[in-house]
């Protein structure tokens, strides 16, 4: 058991011991929350450019399918297991259920291949678990379908899935310099994501490589991403493990990319990890503290009890107040959210807006019937990726305000505590908190399988339909129709073009229409869940709060009414607990300095 | 046929008719004038693609000199024109003013052309006239690559849609596109040039280009390549853009077409050198071109010690063609001549050869034919005049009447799936349409030509499409398209009677 792990059950008993249930259920989490130290890693990038090899390398076993054409197409997530073993998550036939099927690892690449790609990724995913010490650690690998342009769909799935991951690889390989979308790729996710690595695959085969590399480093250094790059070669890697050649391994570049991961992600998370539960446990050391201490000093001093007392109770109510709707904090929360689904609102209609205006000036140029196709396929990349942009924003936003929210509250929390004797205090400090990782805050689920099927659905049935439709009036091919030329026939054919814009353009605002009331839909429940999380969590803070007051309000209504005989006995008990308590916090502290103490 | 003039001859005459009628318009004339010394003059072949995907290279192997310039960065950036002449020559022609000649420079091997000042926007085109019998029957144009979709939204739109406005500049296209998946952005984006062939289905091929990289450089490249190539033939998305998708490794084709007796020699070494240590130097690039101290001692005595020389051989093959070409002489390619065809052979250059002979050169008139009636058409609408109304009207006439356009246009509606065809009949319809060459076997998909043999598969299919196009139950447009088939049948049985 880890030493935080340690201390958090050490506190945990003494919660119980107090009769604290509302600390215990806090710790309880804190528990939790340390017993699952997963550290998502999302290996993303481009088609072909060697994710999967990547993985496979990194943990030394052909866990992810590669093959020189067909590209992966479901998430496999590749996590440690005692005994090697995948299984299949995918949606039933009639789509409503998940199964989870046992494969074998050798089985894996022909199960992989029969799934639909393009299918929702949360529902449709290989689970990798194989004995290595790499993961043993924590880390689970997840090896992703290409991003295909920032723009495609699976380019926003993957967004969708960055503020779950708490890394992300970028790879790509050194056949050429990043491209405009890898960057605008890599830029969304520094900003949701907390550590960003990139990866140049492939260095064995390309000979520039190293200028590639300088180009890399280059563009990155320019859009102000600040990610390092590491080259590595995944056949010199395997082609090390194989040979058993420590100086090819070396080579390969892998043994500084694990360092890397080890060092940077793993450490980083964990130290995260840590400094959460220390906090917790002074938060709940504070509190017991607080109780204990109030009832002290009433014993030690009782001519001060009335003033103690009346405090106290001042205190008590304001804590109370601290939980009313009226609180500082609850007004920044409902204000902050109100104002950010106004602004989301309307960046996602202004984000529509110039979509709309995009596609009417192309559609001016353009003969729908004869680029119906691509139309559709442009018109729905940009509204994934505008959907995408703004739901990510929404997020930053909503992270930014649960900040604010926690500032006023640990602000007004301070102002309300009384002037405790001895070295009580309560921290409030609570500006660690951080939103919850859970995919529930990632694009919705159903907003992406709407924007896979329903709105490609409507997009096919109103816009190509129309577009079809039309066509079909014309029952000369576009080649033929260059072919033909004729003076009426061009003039018939100038006319039916204008309609076929006309309807296109209308076509395309209603598709748009569609696409902001879901879009805007998601957005609104979105902030919601925010709202009601944070709500949730202060106001549980607070009553935690008021607790410990009222507690320490009755301990001193007790101390004062005390015979003198049991006094004494009571000051040495609360004495040594006290002591208890302060070692408790004491360790705590200590391992936050980053020393390791048995509890 | 069936005494009607031909193709070629009834729009070289309409070219005169036309020319006659706007002889007091210089330089309509001198347009018309130019489309009617085109049809004497090879097909013009566009060689088209995104940025990077290797025009260049693919165009050295075709012609089997290093011709154009090729460079890790983006270098072509000006139209440049390949043809055959008596004597090399290198125009410049720019956007406005009179071509100037530009002496001719050879750096490493690779013609290299000195723009003595001029921006690459002033130019229209480079001209060089280079002898070579490679050109003899194609004239190759390298065009500079396509940008990104993405940054170039207007650009796209502009070269996909102005088909009617202008002539094209190419009479067909080879389009250059590298491994992707289908539904990355830029898997259609190779197949927007800037006009300049007016492409569709009929005149354009796809050529999947880099294929030694496919996979890592695995020894398996060129096999994995050649069924990425069949997957894509079968795409909708890209039947509809072309004929069909060849993969080629440019680099090993033109290496292969332009092998030195140096880089044998050093290739040969390589290979009777003890195998082991010759894997491992080939093992990365890093390796390969390692210093010549950490070479293993086997191979410090070789010519390919020096380091320049392995980085020369490397910038030439690739690590994927050293390790082929290693593999080949060991495997008893032991002349140079042997090793270069080889090379060329594995590369897919024969084959990509042989698609444009059966695509392009067998209906090099055809096309031709179109590109100047396209052009006498965009004329007629500019200027009309009293005496072009015959003109309009023959000009209707011989796209609508000959029967190689009709065959064309069916052709092309059949790669764009309109017609409610069963699969098997759609894909025999466009064989006997000449989709896969005009050569009667090739229609009738037989391994030999052997008249008797043609003659019974060829009533076979005619007497198969005339009950297809007589069928009540038929729709009017599959009873059209019946019709053209089983003219192409009489046809070709014709043809076969009259050379037997």
């Amino acid at each position: 058991m880890s030493a935080v792990l340690q201390l958090v059950e050490v506190a945990l008993a003494a919660t119980r011991a107090y009769g604290r249930a509302d600390l215990t259920g806090r710790l309880r989490r804190t528990r939790e929350r340390l017993a699952d130290p997963a550290v998502r890693v999302l290996v993303a990038g481009e088609f072909k450019q060697g994710k999967s090899s990547l993985v496979n390398a990194l943990i030394n076993a052909p866990v992810c399918p590669v093959d020189a054409d067909v590209a992966t197409a479901v998430p496999t997530v590749v996590r440690h297991a005692e005994a090697p073993g995948a299984v299949l998550v995918r949606q039933t036939e009639e789509g409503e259920t998940v199964e989870r099927i046992r494969v074998a690892l050798e089985a894996l690449p022909e199960v992989i291949k029969e799934t639909r790609p393009g299918a929702d990724p949360q529902r449709n995913h290989v689970e990798v678990g194989i004995p290595r010490e790499l993961l043993a650690q924590g880390l689970t690998l997840v090896d992703t379908p290409g991003v295909g342009g920032l723009g495609s769909v699976h380019g926003a799935s993957m967004m969708a899935a960055l503020p779950g991951a708490d890394a992300v690889l970028f790879v790509s390989d050194a056949s050429q310099e990043y491209t405009a979308t890898e960057l605008e790729f890599l830029l969304q996710a520094r900003n949701v994501c907390p550590t960003v690595a990139c990866v140049l695959a492939k260095i064995d085969f390309y000979p520039e490589w190293r200028r590639i590399a300088e180009l890399d480093r280059r563009h990155l250094a320019a859009a102000g991403v600040d990610a390092g790059l590491l080259p590595v070669s995944a056949t010199l890697r395997l082609h090390a493990a194989r040979t058993e050649d420590q100086a090819l391994n070396a080579e390969s570049g892998f043994p500084r990319l694990i360092t890397h991961l080890r060092d940077e992600v793993l450490a980083r998370a964990e130290e995260l990890d840590r400094c959460s539960a220390v906090h917790d446990v002074l938060a709940v050391a504070d509190q017991l503290t607080a109780t204990m201490s109030a009832e002290l000093a009433i014993l030690r001093d009782p001519g001060r009890a009335q003033d103690l007392v009346a405090e106290l109770e001042r205190a008590e109510r304001r804590a109370d107040d601290l939980r009313q709707r009226s609180a500082r904090w609850q007004q920044t929360l409902g204000d902050g959210i109100t104002d950010l689904t106004a602004d989301v609102d309307y960046d996602l209609r202004d984000r529509m807006r110039q979509i709309v205006r995009d596609a009417e000036k192309e559609l001016d140029e353009v003969d729908p019937a004869t680029v119906a196709d691509q139309f559709a396929t442009w018109l729905h990349q940009r509204l994934s990726a505008a959907a995408t942009a703004n739901f990510l924003w929404a997020g930053q936003r909503a992270r930014w305000l649960a900040g604010r929210v926690a500032e006023h509250f640990a602000e007004d929390g301070r102002a309300i505590l009384p002037e405790l004797p001895g070295d009580a205090r309560i921290s409030l400090d609570d500006t660690l908190f951080e939103l919850p990782r859970s995919e529930r805050f990632g694009l919705g689920e159903k907003l992406m399988l709407g924007m896979r099927g329903g709105y490609g659905g409507a997009l096919m049935f109103g816009m190509l339909g129309t577009l079809a439709g039309m066509a079909l009036l014309n029952p000369i091919s576009i080649a033929a129709g260059v072919l033909l030329g004729g003076k009426t026939v061009r003039d018939e054919r100038k006319r039916l073009r204008l309609r076929r814009q006309m309807d296109a353009k209308n076509a395309v605002r209603r598709h748009v229409d569609d696409v902001i009331f879901q879009v805007g839909k998601e957005s609104r429940d979105m902030l919601r869940r925010v709202q009601r999380e944070l709500r949730d969590h202060f106001t549980s803070r607070a009553e935690e709060l008021q607790r410990s007051l009222t507690e320490s309000l009755s301990a001193a209504r007790d101390a004062f009414r005390r015979e003198e005989s049991d006094r004494k006995q009571r000051i040495q008990d609360l004495q040594a607990e006290l002591e208890r308590v302060a070692k408790l916090a004491e360790s705590a502290r200590r391992l936050a300095e980053g020393e390791v103490t048995p509890g | 046929m069936n005494g009607t003039p031909s193709l070629g001859v009834s729009v070289r005459g309409l070219l005169r008719n036309a020319i006659e009628v706007y002889r007091d318009t210089p330089d309509v004339a001198t347009t018309l004038r130019r489309h009617l010394d085109r049809m004497d003059e090879p097909l013009r072949v566009a060689i088209a693609g995104k940025v990077k995907s290797g025009k260049s290279t693919l165009l050295n192997a075709l012609v089997g000199e290093e011709v154009a310039a090729t460079d890790a960065a983006e270098c072509t950036r000006v139209l440049t024109w390949y043809r055959d002449a008596m004597s090399p020559r290198v125009a410049l022609h720019p956007v406005d003013g009179v071509p100037r000649q530009v002496p001719i420079h050879r750096r490493n091997g690779a013609l290299h052309i000195d723009l003595q000042g001029a921006s690459p926007e002033q130019l229209d085109r480079i001209v060089v006239d280079w002898p070579s019998q490679h050109l003899r029957a194609l004239t190759l144009i390298d065009t500079p690559g396509i940008a990104s979709l993405s940054t170039e939204v207007s650009a796209r739109t502009t070269a996909f849609l102005t088909p009617e406005d202008e002539a094209a500049t190419a009479d067909a296209v080879v389009y250059l596109m590298r491994h992707l998946h289908g539904s990355d952005i830029g898997f259609l984006e190779s197949f927007h040039d800037r006009g300049v062939a007016k492409a569709n289905p009929v005149n354009a091929i796809a050529v999947l280009c880099r294929v030694d990289e496919v996979g890592g450089g695995r020894v398996d490249a060129l096999l994995s390549a050649r069924k990425i190539a069949q997957r894509y033939r079968t795409d909708p998305k890209l039947r509809g853009l072309c004929q069909t998708v060849v993969p080629v490794a440019g680099l090993l084709a033109c290496t292969g077409r332009t092998l030195r007796q140096a880089e044998f020699i050093a290739i040969g070494q390589l290979a009777t050198a003890p195998r082991a240590d010759v894997e491992r130097i080939l093992l990365s690039v890093d390796r390969f071109v390692c210093s010549t101290e950490d070479l293993p001692a086997s191979l410090t005595d070789l010519t390919v010690s020096p380091v320049d020389v392995r980085v020369g051989l490397l910038a030439r093959l690739g690590l994927f063609g050293v390790r082929l070409a290693v593999t080949l002489v060991r495997q008893g390619h032991h002349q140079p001549a042997r090793l270069a065809a080889e090379l060329v052979r594995r590369s897919g250059l024969d084959d990509l050869r042989q698609v444009l002979s059966a695509q392009f050169t067998e209906r090099a008139d055809l096309l031709k034919a179109r590109s100047a009636l396209l052009a006498l058409d965009v004329v007629l609408q500019r200027d009309p005049r009293p005496r072009t109304g015959p003109l309009a009207a023959e000009v209707e006439r011989i796209l609508a009447g000959a029967h190689e356009f009709a065959e064309l246009r069916l052709l092309s509606s059949l790669r764009s799936g309109v017609l409610p065809l069963p699969p098997e009949a759609a894909a025999e319809a466009e064989r006997l349409l000449g989709g896969s060459g005009r050569a009667p076997t090739a229609r009738l998909g037989l391994e030999r030509h052997d008249p008797d043999e043609i003659r019974r598969a060829g009533l076979d299919a005619l007497g198969r499409w005339r009950r297809r196009a007589e069928n009540p139950l038929s729709s009017r447009a599959v009873t059209d398209a019946a019709r053209i088939v089983v003219r192409s049948c009489e046809g070709l049985l014709a043809e076969t009677t009259a050379q037997s």
